[in-house]
């Protein structure tokens, strides 16, 4: 079986000068996001794996597996807190 | 369908002016308009401002101070945003500036109309020496609250999104329109310069401060 993480449908979301804003309609929050975190978030419109959002983060940043492996997990531990995500097995 | 507590049948009059303003914030989204909670004005070097922000922030002392000034007037409270060829405009409603007594001092205003339901002076654009510009496109964005001294720093992307989000909260209403109303304010805020703004009374004796700390 294989985690996979996804937007969720209530979540909109604009940038700015590579940082966000991201709304969550269903619970009418609102939230600031890093800019890793907004090429995160922009990359579950369509589900990923956690090896895939690690994948985005190297591709994008020049920092070691390690280092992206640590930020995307506390980012999506975040995101799940927030119900910005879903998190599903296959 | 709206229901009204007997409360709030008690104090329709009071009521009036928010209700119908929300009934037609929720009608002028069905357009494209998107309220913003701001005063919008343009300098005399042809730039627009916009200031959004909460009550009591000083928005509308500062409208009438900029007005006094000569200075083009597009709303001292109610704005709304829209999109005008490849821009963002705010389009405000021709109506009078409103002070509270501790503004009337601190500009010395003379005259107005005194607003009972509002505890207000109310005075026209013209009045203060200013006029009015239905469309504003603002280039400039302020964040205000009240300080000792005036100041500005530059607002970070995050901060100035959220900012624009704060003062258009209605965004976070009916999903249908959201994305696109949220665009609308990353918009603006991607077309502007925007600063937090530190109002202190110091401008009142300094009336070129604005323009000259941020050029």
């Amino acid at each position: 079986m294989t985690k996979q993480y996804r937007r969720h449908d209530d979540i909109r979301l604009t940038a700015m000068e590579g940082e966000g804003v991201v709304l969550h309609m269903g619970e009418r929050r609102y939230f600031t996001v890093t800019e890793t975190g907004l090429v995160i978030l922009e990359a579950l419109k369509t589900p990923r794996t956690f090896e895939a959002l690690v994948d985005a983060i190297t591709n994008e940043y020049d920092v070691t597996t390690e280092h992206a492996q640590r930020s995307v997990q506390a980012f999506l531990d975040q995101c799940l807190s927030s119900s910005l995500i879903h998190e599903s097995e296959h | 369908m709206v229901w009204l507590s007997p409360e709030a049948v008690d104090a329709a009059e009071a009521g009036e002016r928010s209700f119908f303003l929300v009934v037609l914030i929720f009608l002028m989204r069905r357009l494209g308009w998107y309220h913003v909670h701001g005063a919008s004005f343009i300098d005399p070097l042809g730039r627009g401002w916009l200031m959004a922000g909460d009550s009591n922030c000083g928005k509308s002392t500062t409208t009438a101070l900029v007005a006094s000034r000569g200075w083009k007037v597009g709303t001292d409270d109610i704005g709304f945003l829209a999109r005008e060829g490849e821009h963002i405009v705010s389009r405000g409603m021709r109506t009078t500036i409103g002070l509270r007594p501790g503004g009337v001092a601190l500009l010395g205003a003379k005259g107005g109309r005194y607003l009972q339901d509002r505890n207000k002076e109310a005075y026209w654009p013209e009045e203060l020496g200013g006029g009015w510009a239905p469309i504003v496109t603002p280039e400039i964005i302020v964040f205000p609250r009240l300080g000792e001294r005036t100041s500005v720093v530059r607002a970070p992307a995050r901060t100035a999104l959220s900012s624009m989000v704060m003062w258009s909260i209605w965004v976070l209403c009916e999903p249908q329109f959201a994305q696109e109303h949220l665009d609308v304010l990353g918009q603006v805020a991607r077309q502007s310069r925007c600063f937090d703004l530190t109002l202190g009374p110091d401008l009142f004796d300094h009336p070129t401060l604005l323009e000259a700390l941020i050029p």
